[in-house]
């Protein structure tokens, strides 16, 4: 964790282009060498480096990631502002992937090569291939230009999150349709299913009380693997649909080379990160008790 | 996976890939040996034209060509992320084959770096790069790089690490073989087939990676004919004219659909199933 | 008779797997179906409950207590599994769902074939724990927490709760050691000793056979060779398949006897 910060701290000072310039630069005056001077030392910019870093890490253990070069408000500030509407962006797209991916992948495993499966096999192969933007840009133009319905732009009540976390939750819904289908058909396979019916359980009991709950460890594994994808694709939506989450803010950031913005969103990833890890083992300790028991055996 | 009889499917793909293959090459000769358009000339006069014989797909909002730009735009999308794909297995494999082979120091330091990458989603990584270098195409493939390079290493070395407990290796060693011979003659063309295959199947995410960033301003700047970028530049136009909207896009999904076929095409082939996927 | 299997042919689609097999069991039978792996026995056993995979086919008819069990629909034949068919299975680890408790198995089963009461249920559960020489406490644990022979044992608990007519068991022993599998045969022998039920009993284990059957039947390419009384089948084959089966199987002496009297019945 300390090398995380100290490379974050280094990513900060070693950034290509002087900070003070950024600062001086976004009220687009003249810069005179002598408010350049003044500036780098309010900053503590002309200590050495390692003096540096310890005021940084003091600062950082108080949440206290500096300000924002170009809008000068504290970094923490303006990443707890956007916070909430990423994550309420985020879980609306997760919803929207449960609502497609489970009666979608239940169906084509239950009715393996009917209809359903062979279309919600085309439909996965051709969503692996659509650029969620693609995909949003396509949303905006029929349900916002065309028809008129809904809003595509900001965040104002729910109307303005339908679009956004639809499209987010179509995009990564593909790959989790065809991991249920395929682990729930391993699940009805396996001997404990027979054994189930042997005994008079009806198929539903079946399904849904011992087939589903064993379909989920690899699900969720997938999950867990493929956090980054979620993350890019929440940026690429918030940029898409003009969405102030910290996603948008970052990208901003980045173009205008607003250091420790994008440092605050880094650190803020990696403990968001951390935390659905977490979950995800928490999760596979419920699914699998034996995980869970072996472990407190070896304890 | 019994879905189609494995013969059908198989040249379906093949089929459909032999149609989209003629059709690239008829546009190509078009546009740049019978139209000779300039990708980047803007024409302010000619503007959001619609199709003709002179411009086939008509014209974006600078008056520029868009087949010309269109099919530009697909060879650097492809051949930035073949790079980005070959840069990651020059660097991936030699290290996966080392580290599983010869253990000892150098696997246990490569782990090491494999979790601390592993513990960062690689978009977070591409962002973290992007962000540090400024948004560009070549920063972008550097992270790419960067990112790619330790998923090719572990699989590499998971390889090797059952491999080399195989007989052919037990015996390659006990006939006195020096470990480098083993690894460049024995292990190395064993290996190639796993990372060929998981190399097709990333094509695809890559070129999807690439046009996303630059959608959002963080890889290909303007004017370069990158689709993603494409997208971007002309959203402002859509309503009136959205074609614009649809051949780049329209682009992306084909030849990523194209290259997600072959990688499955593949991976039947070489029958490498679980090691790949995960 | 409590089962007729009546012409039974079991086909996939281009293999004939049972040909037209037909025998019938008495009621308190012990009836042994012996053969080698791939002559067809297990799946007969799995159509008498419709339990096949479904892209076989089966004809012929399976006349349970004057019912048949081929023509039931669906919501028929699953009254009448567990409750009045039961089975055991050779993978005793996959008889439980892995992350359900030994006691939610019990809970479940008695639920579905309509004990309501919560109390009722867990009396029955444990009683029929104790009845085959397990504790209370097992109620509690998960399915892979217990050793092979326990797991097997639980199966015979479950699958006789409901005291059902006809008990299949089938290769129950095989994946065991021989000492759990002598300790899960002898509780079997006993239970069936207590409730009167008849038992399908699909083996190829010459000794099992020799020890606990009453009747049996020896299955080969999906055909019955012969099938008849114990003793006249053992003592005096007619088959020559029989005496090749006969004569490959280990002998044991007498050393390890049943505590069970055998000769109820001729």
């Amino acid at each position: 964790m300390l090398m995380i910060t100290f490379a974050s701290f280094l990513f900060v000072r070693l950034a290509p282009g002087d900070p003070v310039l950024t600062i001086l630069n976004v009220d687009e005056l003249s810069v005179s060498q002598e408010q350049v001077e003044q500036l780098r030392e309010d900053m503590g910019f002309n200590k050495p480096l390692l003096v540096q870093y310890g005021h940084w890490l003091i600062a950082f253990f108080r949440l206290d990631f500096g300000s924002s070069y170009v809008t000068g408000q504290p970094v923490m500030d303006m990443i707890l502002r956007g916070l909430p509407a990423t994550l309420e962006l985020t879980v609306g797209a997760l919803v929207v992937m449960l609502v497609v991916a489970i009666p979608l992948g239940s169906l084509s495993a239950l009715y393996r090569n009917s209809w359903v499966d062979q279309m919600s096999r085309i439909v996965s192969i051709i969503g692996a291939a659509v650029p969620s933007f693609w995909l949003g840009l396509i949303l905006i133009d029929v349900f916002s230009v065309r028809l008129n319905w809904l809003p595509s732009m900001g965040r104002d009540g729910t109307a303005t999150m339908i679009l956004p976390a639809l499209t987010l939750g179509l995009a990564i819904s593909s790959v989790y349709v065809r991991l249920l289908r395929s682990s729930l058909l391993d699940s009805l396979n396996q001997e404990f299913i027979r054994a189930g019916r042997a005994r008079g359980l009806s198929e539903g009991r079946i399904f849904f009380v011992h087939a589903f709950r064993h379909s989920l460890a690899p699900v969720i594994t997938v999950f867990g693997v493929s956090l980054g994808s979620l993350i890019g694709g929440v940026v690429v939506i918030e940029v898409l649909f003009a969405y102030p989450g910290i996603g948008k803010m970052v990208v901003d950031a980045i173009r205008q080379r607003d250091y420790p913005l994008i440092q605050g969103y880094i650190l803020i990833m990696a403990i968001l990160v951390f935390v659905v890890n977490t979950c995800v083992d928490l999760s596979y300790r419920y699914l699998n008790p034996e995980l869970k028991i072996k472990e407190r055996e070896t304890n | 996976m019994k879905r189609l009889p494995k013969k059908r499917k198989q040249s379906i793909q093949v089929g459909m890939a032999i149609i989209f293959f003629v059709a690239i090459c008829i546009s190509v000769l078009y546009a740049f040996v019978i139209l000779k358009h300039d990708p980047y000339l803007t024409n302010l006069s000619g503007r959001l034209q619609s199709m003709s014989l002179l411009h086939p797909l008509g014209t974006d909002h600078l008056g520029r060509d868009v087949l010309t730009r269109l099919l530009l735009g697909g060879q650097q999308t492809i051949g930035y992320s073949l790079l980005a794909l070959v840069a990651a297995v020059i660097i991936g494999v030699p290290f996966g084959i080392i580290s599983g082979y010869k253990r000892g120091i150098i696997d246990r330091l490569f782990m090491r770096v494999a979790d601390g990458f592993l513990a960062f989603p690689d978009t977070i990584v591409a962002i973290v790069l992007v962000g540090l270098l400024g948004p560009s195409i070549s920063n972008l493939i550097l992270a790419i790089i960067l990112v790619k390079w330790v998923n090719y290493a572990r699989l590499v070395r998971s390889t090797v690490l059952t491999e080399a407990q195989k007989e052919y290796i037990l015996i390659a060693r006990m006939n006195g073989l020096p470990a480098r011979k083993i690894m460049t003659k024995h292990l190395f063309p064993h290996i190639i087939g796993h990372v060929f295959v998981m190399a097709s199947l990333d094509l695809g995410k890559i070129i999807l990676l690439i046009s996303a960033f630059s959608y959002i301003g963080l890889g290909a700047q303007p004017p370069m004919p990158e689709w993603g970028a494409m997208l971007n530049d002309s959203r402002p136009y859509f309503e009136s004219k959205p074609e614009l909207m649809i051949y780049p896009g329209l682009a992306i999904v084909l030849v990523v659909l194209l290259t997600n076929m072959l990688g499955d095409y593949l991976r039947d082939r070489f029958d490498v199933k679980k090691e790949v996927q995960s | 008779m409590i089962l007729s299997i009546e012409e039974v042919t079991i086909r996939s689609q281009n293999k004939t797997i049972v040909d037209q097999v037909s025998l019938s069991i008495r009621e308190g039978d012990w009836y042994a179906l012996v053969g080698q792996s791939g002559s067809g026995k297990s799946l007969l056993s799995q159509s008498i409950g419709q339990m096949l995979p479904p892209r076989l086919q089966v004809e012929g008819r399976i006349v349970f207590k004057g019912q048949d069990l081929l023509s039931m629909s669906a919501k028929e034949i699953r009254r009448v599994r567990g409750k009045k068919v039961a089975y055991i299975f050779q993978d005793y680890q996959g008889s439980f769902t892995p992350f359900r408790k030994i006691g939610q198995h019990f809970h479940e089963y008695l639920k579905v074939h309509g004990v309501t009461s919560k109390q009722k249920r867990y009396d029955q559960a444990v009683e029929a724990l104790e009845s085959v020489g397990l504790e209370e406490a097992l109620f509690h644990r998960y399915p892979f927490q217990l050793s092979g022979g326990q797991l097997q044992r639980v199966a015979i608990a479950l699958a006789l709760l409901l005291t059902p007519d006809l008990v299949i068991a089938d290769e129950i022993t095989t994946a065991l050691d021989s000492v759990s599998g002598h300790r899960v045969l002898e509780m079997l022998a006993k239970k069936q000793k207590e409730t009167g039920c008849s038992i399908l009993f699909i083996t190829h284990d010459w000794r099992h056979v020799r020890r606990y059957a009453d009747r049996l039947a020896i299955m080969k390419d999906g055909k019955i060779v012969e099938s008849g009384g114990k003793h006249k089948i053992l003592d005096h084959p007619h088959h020559d398949y029989t005496k090749q089966l006969i004569k490959a199987a280990p002998i044991l002496g007498d050393g390890l006897r049943s505590g069970l009297d055998k000769e109820r019945k001729a």
